[in-house]
């Protein structure tokens, strides 16, 4: 892993996602508490990368800021060729719009929405005038044409997550996001729903950055970086 | 991102929205005050005009312009060109000759034909009492006659009167006149004739002793033009409003708006108050979704809009329903009141649910916004971290934007910025002493606790902050509805008492002195009882402090009591009573309104100019004066020694339960002279009055209690999510159902018994102070709120609590822990 100053210039333009030197300290009552410690990080278009680690050694934390969810103390990410911790919240989200998706362990489907109408969400912020048809497109892939108009409570976990699934999708993302995406699912659906989002990122050629305790699944990523007390090692 | 895709995204979200509970009560607050704001305001709005038309019979019109002289054409121009419709009367004294050639000193009122603009004569034939319908205007050359004259010159129908130079026809006896209240004091019995009739009689030549009146009715606002204008430049003409007639009516009008007023601004209060508690409740459960929409590209921007659009179409939508609700309300109470009033009810104007529809704005946008605004910057980590913290407002921010929110909203309703000011400095004290206290009885409860009540101690107990705001918020909504129920039944009691049943309803004046002593026995014979025989002199204004008074003071005439002590039903304001032994000077009592209208004070001097004889008294003190008491009652009452050989007369008044004219047929003939009055008419407008009144006020607490409802449920609402997961937990854990069902009321009886004892105290309070500072009405004690105070609240907030946490009861454990 090359170390470089945090203000050296990005120019790999292969790369979607490079973190250099990533800090991340937070004001406990004990005192100053480092989560990151220097992460050095790229990933390339299309590939699939593992962060495994025990719990608490800072992998939600480093998946956070790199997708621009949160800020680092210091060091510099470039997303998509976009200097992310020089742009404020709302940048950051602009840039997402559209271009990253995100599973998460708790689905975090708006329960104000049907099935459909959470999978159109990102193509409507990133102002796509199809994005009903393309949702709907979409949620036929996942197996759930027949739920888009039932409401996040009346779908099963594994309905859920695959609703968040298509939703991660439908935007053909250039960089997607899982964290614990099976974690409140029982091995069976767990399984089921690691193999279509496997599929479909080989379909849409998305990169993904997956943090699991799933040492399976972390095997069927092309890389896998160790998170431990703040410190990230290629396995 | 476009405002289109804004709109439609927020509609999206609200189809589920509305089965979201808080939103539901959000909803129904914004309904239940708007459409108490919008029903209270079309009551008022056309109830109030209906009043003040009501008042206005009492002088035949809007506005009146009186002079010693006619009326000249300019005035009446003015009017005219102010779209006023105006009629005239001439009042003077003359005498009228019977066939037997009785004489009999009469007032005569010649009305034009447009008479009276407000109000209503009632005429019936000699011969039979039937009121004639409809009311037929004067033919020349008829005379309408009221009952003493009848009974004085026993006339029959069609009998012939000599008046001035003419003979006329008695056609009609006057059973009602609507300003004859205005005159009260008019000596002689009434003979009305038609204004055409005047030149023929030859009755009004120069020096005669007319008053000149010109009757105008019409809009208010060309009401205080014609007014102000007559003011400014028709110095000689005396000037006549609604508001300078009847005291006893202006004083049971102000007390009825204020009732309604006070409820009004109570209600939209505790709306407002559920608005705040909803509103926020609902941003807290938007906050995740926040996270996730910002997550997936939306800015804090497009959220707080989003968010902003959801509660702006609940408020509309709610509103609407509410202006509809508002209106449908106050149509079946209209409906109600057309019969007790003579008149249709005026129709209602656009303004109150223009008014319900901002405060439902001002209430949602106040409470709302900072929320609101949290939920859009709640960080996006939540999605990956729960820990990360939620939404953490700025206390003393909520605060302001809370206290400028209550402000606008209760300015809306009662449009005086002082009294808002009050009001809400006078609620946000409370909530705190609430707040204050209820930590204070939530330790102590729980010392004191049994340990059978555990369960629902442990539950006060691990919620101590929401538990003192649901504390607060439900002993602020209970003391609302106790406040009210004491307004209700212990004031508009004391009200009724004001006036009661047997209130004096005949004036006897003009009684001579020589005639006391043997009309008292008349009357102690016809078994009535009388409040006494009080001496009046009338007398002319003419100066003060040696200096000559000037302008139309000088042409009033006053009628002087005197007396060794304050009459009854008087209280001193200022200065003291005389004992008869003061020298200098006599003294002068002079009602303190009055007073302070003239600009006098004590020690000020007096002239008076009585029967040509100039006599100086000098102010010793003040009195407030109970006009609604119906008695006998003077502006100026003086030392025996002022009044030393004047002439003066007697007056009484007494109530009267038989036929007037009946009782009294007899009197005039054994007593030359007398002059009867019966003014039970004007007693039966004011009860008339006091019943709408309290009718009104009935009507407005059912809004104030469907508010506090509102309250109620807001504040279960707002634990609503914690109960569920604590339950599941609790079940989860072998807690049974019915465990778990008994410690979530024996919970809310708790809260609510203690909610119940603060509002009492409270109620008691501020009831002694809205009897003593408001409504001026004597305080009593009333034990009962206690009781309803803390037995209703426990039962009230005990079901109101189970029922809206029966969902508690019913979501499955693994429900409740996966989604909350």
């Amino acid at each position: 892993m090359p170390t470089t100053s945090p203000d050296a210039p990005i120019a790999t333009h292969s790369l979607v996602l490079e973190g250099r030197q990533i800090e991340k300290t937070v004001n406990g009552p004990a005192g100053s508490l480092t989560i990151l410690s220097a992460v050095d990080i790229e990933i390339a278009a299309g590939e699939v990368v593992a962060i495994v680690g025990p719990s608490g050694s800072g992998k939600s934390t480093l998946l956070g800021i790199l997708a621009g969810l949160d800020q680092p103390s210091g060091g510099s990410i470039a997303m998509l060729q976009q200097p992310l911790n020089r742009m404020d919240e709302d940048e950051r989200a602009r840039l997402r719009a559209g271009k990253v998706g995100f599973v998460f362990q708790s689905f975090q489907l708006l329960p104000g929405l049907t099935a459909l109408e959470n999978v159109m969400l990102p193509l409507e912020l990133g102002r796509n005038a199809n994005a009903k048809k393309a949702a709907m497109q979409m949620l036929s892939e996942v197996g759930l044409a027949d739920r888009a108009a039932h409401h996040p409570l009346q779908l099963s976990g594994g309905e859920q997550q695959r609703v968040a699934i298509a939703r991660a999708f439908v935007s053909n993302p250039q960089l997607l996001f899982a964290d614990e995406p099976t974690g409140n699912l029982d091995g069976e659906t767990g399984q089921r729903i690691i193999d279509l989002m496997f599929a479909l990122r080989a379909e849409k050629g998305s990169a993904l950055v997956l943090v699991t305790h799933d040492e399976k699944l972390a095997d069927r990523c092309d890389r896998r970086l160790i998170m431990n007390s703040g410190n990230l090692r290629s396995a | 991102m476009n405002i289109l895709f804004d709109i439609q995204f927020a509609l999206r979200s609200l189809k589920r929205d509305t089965q979201a509970g808080e939103l539901r009560v959000l909803a129904l607050s914004v309904l239940v005050a708007v459409a108490s704001v919008t029903a209270i305001g079309f009551f008022t709005d056309r109830v109030g005009k209906a009043m003040v038309r009501q008042a206005s019979d009492i002088l035949a019109a809007d506005l009146l312009a009186t002079s010693g002289t006619p009326i000249e054409q300019e005035i009446e121009d003015y009017a005219a060109s102010l779209g006023l419709t105006t009629a005239k009367h001439v009042r003077f004294p003359s005498v009228v000759i019977n066939p037997e050639d009785e004489s009999q000193l009469v007032a005569v009122k010649a009305v034009t034909s447009a008479y009276p603009l407000r109000g209503a004569l009632k005429l019936s034939k000699l011969d039979s009492r039937d009121v004639m319908a409809p009311l037929d205007t004067q033919a020349p050359g008829t005379v309408w006659v009221d009952a003493q004259l009848i009974n004085i010159l026993l006339l029959k129908q069609g009998s012939t009167l000599t008046l001035g130079a003419r003979d006329f026809t008695v056609e009609r006896l006057l059973l009602f006149e609507p300003d004859r209240g205005e005159n009260v004091f008019e000596l002689a019995p009434r003979v009305m004739i038609n204004d055409n009739d005047l030149e023929s009689a030859g009755l009004l030549g120069p020096g005669s002793r007319a008053r000149y009146t010109l009757m105008m009715a019409g809009e208010p606002a060309a009401l205080t033009d014609m007014s102000d204008w007559l003011k400014e430049n028709q110095n000689h003409v005396r000037v006549i409003g609604v508001s300078d007639g009847s005291p006893q009516m202006q004083r049971a009008l102000s007390r009825a708006k204020r009732f309604l007023g006070l409820a009004s601004v109570v209600t939209v209060l505790l709306a407002g108050a559920a608005i705040a508690l909803a509103v926020r409740q609902f941003a807290l459960r938007q906050a995740d979704a926040s996270a996730v929409v910002r997550t997936l590209g939306a800015s804090r921007a497009n959220v707080v809009t989003w968010l902003s659009l959801r509660l702006l179409l609940i408020c509309v939508a709610a509103s609407l329903i509410g202006i509809l609700v508002g209106f449908v309300a106050q149509l079946l109470l209209a409906d109600l009141m057309k019969t007790w009033f003579s008149l249709a009810l005026p129709a209602p104007s656009w303004r109150p649910p223009v008014i319900g529809m901002l405060t439902a704005l001002a209430a949602v946008a106040g409470f709302g916004l900072l929320p609101v605004i949290k939920a859009g910057r709640v960080p996006v980590m939540r999605v990956l971290q729960r820990d990360y913290s939620g939404l953490q407002t700025n206390p003393w921010l909520t605060l302001l934007f809370g206290l400028v929110a209550a402000l606008l909203v209760v300015w809306l309703q009662s449009r005086d910025i002082l009294l808002s000011a009050i009001v809400v400095a006078g609620v946000a004290t409370m909530l705190a002493l609430f707040a204050l206290f209820g930590q204070y009885l939530i330790r102590g409860v729980r010392m004191a606790a049994p340990a059978r009540f555990k369960l629902s101690v442990a539950g006060l107990q691990r919620r101590t902050a929401s538990s003192v705001i649901q504390l607060a918020a439900f002993a602020i909504g209970i003391l609302a509805l106790l406040l009210i129920t004491l307004v209700r039944v212990d004031i508009l009691s004391a009200w009724e008492r004001d006036l009661p049943d047997n209130a004096p309803n005949v004036f006897v004046i003009n009684i001579q002195p020589s005639q006391v002593g043997g009309f008292s026995q008349q009357l102690e014979s016809q078994k009535i009882d009388i409040s006494g025989m009080y001496p009046m002199v009338r007398a002319r204004l003419q100066g003060s402090n040696g200096e000559a008074a000037t302008g139309r003071r000088t042409r009033w005439e006053y009628n002087i009591s005197h007396s060794d002590s304050l009459p009854a039903a008087n209280t001193l304001v200022e200065g003291e009573w005389w004992d008869g032994s003061e020298t200098g000077l006599p003294g002068l009592s002079l009602e303190h309104d009055w007073a302070e209208d003239m600009g006098y004070g004590i020690g000020d001097t007096i002239t008076f100019k009585v029967a040509g004889v100039e006599t100086t008294g000098i102010i010793k003190n003040t009195r407030q004066v109970d006009w609604e008491s119906f008695q006998v009652n003077f502006f100026i009452v003086a030392e025996k020694r002022l009044l030393d050989d004047m002439p003066e007369t007697y007056v009484t008044s007494f109530f009267l339960d038989d036929d007037f004219s009946t009782a009294t047929a007899s009197w005039a003939r054994a007593f030359p002279g007398i002059a009867t009055l019966d003014i039970g008419s004007i007693i039966t407008r004011v009860k008339l009055l006091m019943d709408k009144a309290s009718m009104a006020v009935e009507y407005v607490f059912f809004f104030t209690l469907f508010a506090g409802i509102c309250v109620l449920l807001a504040a279960v609402q707002s634990t609503q999510g914690e109960r569920i997961r604590e339950s599941a937990l609790l079940r989860v854990l072998g807690a049974s159902h019915s465990q778990v069902r008994s410690a979530i009321i024996a919970e809310f009886v708790l809260l609510g018994a203690m909610a119940g004892f603060l509002a009492a105290v409270f109620a008691t309070v501020i009831g002694w102070s809205l009897s003593r500072f408001v409504f001026e009405l004597p305080f009593q004690f009333n034990g009962g709120l206690w009781v309803l105070g803390i037995a209703g609240g426990a039962l009230g907030i005990g079901l109101a609590g189970y029922l809206a946490t029966k969902k508690v009861l019913t979501t499955p454990p693994v429900v409740a822990l996966r989604h909350t």
